[in-house]
C-alpha cells in the first residue's frame, strides 16, 4: 500500500506536506476496506455496497470512473453499480457488445490492462464506446474468493496513464475483499430465509392439524375426512391450506361455511 | 484445535464407514448424535427443530433419553431447550439438582424422575434467530467437559447446516422432503389440541395448556393422552 501514496509512486510529492497525505490517504484507504467487510449488517444492501466499491476504488486506486458487474444466476453478467452515468452507459456498451476489459477479467479470473491502442485491437466493438466516452485507460480486476469468480470491477482513467502494478495489487486487493464480503452476505441470506422456510413448515404442521382435530370434533369426522374437508374448501376458495387453519383455529370462519361449498346457497 | 479441524474430524468420524453414501440430513444427524452419545458419555442426544414452544418436533436422536428430554419439554411447556432456543446462548445444566435448574422445576423433577441428571442445550443458531437445538443429556451429574462442549457446538453448527443447506448430504438436496415430514412425530397432540379447543370453546394456546395439565396430574405421557382424545375415549368438557 505504502507505494502508491509513498514517494516512489509520486516522485513529485515530496516536502513537509507528503506525509501528512500518505497518512489521509492510509485512513481512507483503512475505511474503504472497513466498509467492504461490513457486509453482515442487517440493512445491508448490494447495491449501495458496490457503488461505495466503486466510489472508493475510483479515490483509491486513482481513476476517474469505476464500475462493478456481478454474475446472475446463470453466470451471465450484470451492471450493479457504477461511479457515474457515463461509466453506466459505457458498460452497458460493454455488455451488449459482450466485450470489453470487465468480461475478460470475469472469464480469466485475472487482472487485465489496456491503453486506447489494446483495447482496439482486443475490443473492436466497445473500444470506439470507451473512447468517446472520454477514456484512454482501462483496466479491470475479477471479484474472486479462490477460484470463485463472482463479478469484476472496472476502472477507467481520461489520460493514458497506465495502472501501475502497485495500483492495479489494490484493485485486486479491494475487489477481493468486496467478493468476501458478499459471499458471506449470500450465505447467512440464503440460510435465514431456509430457517424461515423450516419455521411456516414446522408453523404450518402445527396449525393444519390442530384445525383438523377442531373440525373433527365440531362435525364428528375422523381426521382423513376433516382434512378432505379443509382441502376441498381450500381449493375451492383459493385459499392456501394454512392460512385457512389459522382462521379456522382463530374463529374466523364460521364452521357452518366449511360444510357447505361454493354455490349452495346460503 | 479450531472449528475448522474440529467439524473436519467430528465429519471423518460419522461419514468414515460408508462415506455417507445415500444417508440424508435426518440419518447423517442421528450419526452425530450417536457420536456425541458415544464421545460424551451421553444417556441421550436429540436434534429438535422449532419455532416457538408449541412446536418442537425431533428430527433425530440418540441414546435411550433422546425423546425423553425433548418430550418432557414440549410437554411442560419449559424447559432448558426453549431458553437456549429462544436466546440463542447454551443452556448448560451439570446438575438438576442444583439450584440453577430451579429455574424450571416441574422440568428438573421430572427428568429426575425418568434418569436425567444433567442436561446441555446448544442452540440452532440462524440469524437473526434460531431453527431449534441440539440436547444432550446424562444419566449422571457432571460438566461437559471443554472439549466435549466444543465438539458438541461443532456439532450443532454441521447438524444446522446440514438441516438448511443439506450440506454433507450426499447426493441429495431435498429440503423439501425434510420439510414435509418434520413435525409429523408431534401430529397426534396438534390435532388432540385442536379437538379440547373445540369442546371447550378456548383458543388452541388455552386447549394445549389444559392437555400440559391434564398430562402432569395423570403421570401419563402427553402423547397417551392426546390418542385417548382423537380416539375419542377422553373428553375435556365433562
Amino acid at each position: 500500500m505504502s507505494e502508491i501514496g509513498g514517494p516512489s509512486a509520486r516522485p513529485d510529492d515530496s516536502g513537509p506536506d507528503s506525509r501528512r497525505d500518505d497518512v489521509a490517504r492510509d485512513t481512507v484507504l483503512a475505511r474503504a476496506f472497513v466498509r467492504l467487510a461490513d457486509t453482515l449488517a442487517s440493512d445491508f444492501d448490494v447495491v449501495d455496497f458496490l457503488q461505495s466499491l466503486s466510489a472508493d476504488s475510483v479515490e483509491i486506486v486513482g481513476a476517474e470512473a469505476a464500475g462493478v458487474m456481478l454474475a446472475d444466476a446463470r453466470g451471465g453478467l450484470r451492471l450493479i453499480a457504477s461511479s457515474d452515468e457515463r461509466m453506466r452507459l459505457l458498460e452497458l456498451f460493454e455488455l451488449q457488445g459482450a466485450q470489453g476489459p470487465c468480461l475478460d477479467a470475469f472469464s480469466s479470473g485475472q487482472a487485465v490492462q489496456a491503453n486506447a491502442a489494446d483495447s482496439r485491437s482486443r475490443w473492436p466493438v466497445f473500444a470506439p464506446h470507451a473512447s468517446d466516452a472520454g477514456f484512454q485507460m482501462m483496466c479491470a480486476v475479477p471479484l474472486r474468493i479462490r477460484t470463485d469468480v463472482i463479478g469484476a470491477l472496472n476502472l477507467f482513467r481520461g489520460t493514458d496513464t497506465p495502472f501501475t502494478g502497485a495500483e492495479m495489487d489494490l484493485a485486486q486487493a479491494m475487489a477481493e475483499v468486496a467478493a468476501i464480503g458478499l459471499t458471506q452476505e449470500r450465505a447467512l441470506r440464503e440460510r435465514s430465509l431456509l430457517a424461515g422456510q423450516l419455521q411456516a413448515a414446522l408453523n404450518s404442521r402445527v396449525v393444519i392439524e390442530q384445525a383438523k382435530g377442531m373440525l373433527a370434533e365440531y362435525l364428528n369426522l375422523t381426521m382423513d375426512e376433516a382434512f378432505t374437508l379443509l382441502r376441498n374448501y381450500s381449493r375451492d376458495h383459493n385459499r392456501k391450506l394454512s392460512e385457512l387453519a389459522i382462521d379456522i383455529t382463530g374463529r374466523k370462519i364460521p364452521r357452518a361455511a366449511l360444510v357447505r361449498r361454493p354455490g349452495q346457497g346460503p | 484445535m479450531d472449528d475448522g479441524r474440529r467439524r473436519a474430524r467430528i465429519m471423518a468420524a460419522v461419514t468414515k464407514h460408508d462415506a455417507g453414501a445415500g444417508a440424508g440430513a435426518g440419518e447423517l444427524i442421528e450419526r452425530l448424535c450417536w457420536f456425541a452419545v458415544n464421545e460424551m458419555a451421553l444417556s441421550g442426544c436429540a436434534l429438535v427443530l422449532m419455532s416457538g414452544a408449541d412446536s418442537s418436533s425431533m428430527l433425530a436422536g440418540a441414546g435411550r433419553h433422546a425423546q425423553t428430554v425433548t418430550g418432557l419439554q414440549m410437554e411442560l411447556g419449559e424447559g432448558p431447550c426453549l431458553q437456549a432456543y429462544n436466546s440463542g446462548v447454551p443452556v448448560l445444566l451439570p446438575d438438576l439438582t442444583a439450584e440453577n435448574a430451579n429455574r424450571w422445576p416441574t422440568f428438573a423433577a421430572a427428568a429426575l424422575a425418568v434418569g436425567v441428571h444433567a442436561e446441555f442445550s446448544l442452540p440452532l443458531s440462524v440469524r437473526p434467530g434460531g431453527i431449534g437445538t441440539l440436547d444432550l443429556c446424562r444419566d449422571t451429574p457432571g460438566m461437559l467437559s471443554g472439549e466435549q462442549l466444543a465438539d458438541a457446538m461443532v456439532a450443532a453448527d454441521i447438524a444446522r447446516d446440514a438441516v438448511l443447506y443439506q450440506e454433507y448430504v450426499p447426493g441429495n438436496s431435498d429440503l423439501a422432503g425434510l420439510l414435509a415430514t418434520v413435525g409429523t412425530d408431534r401430529i397426534v397432540i396438534h390435532q388432540a389440541t385442536g379437538m379440547i379447543a373445540a369442546q371447550l370453546d378456548e383458543t388452541t394456546s388455552n386447549a394445549l395448556a389444559r392437555l400440559r395439565a391434564a398430562t402432569f396430574a395423570s403421570g401419563r405421557s402427553m402423547y397417551d393422552i392426546a390418542q385417548d382424545v382423537v380416539e375419542r375415549r377422553i373428553r375435556f368438557d365433562e
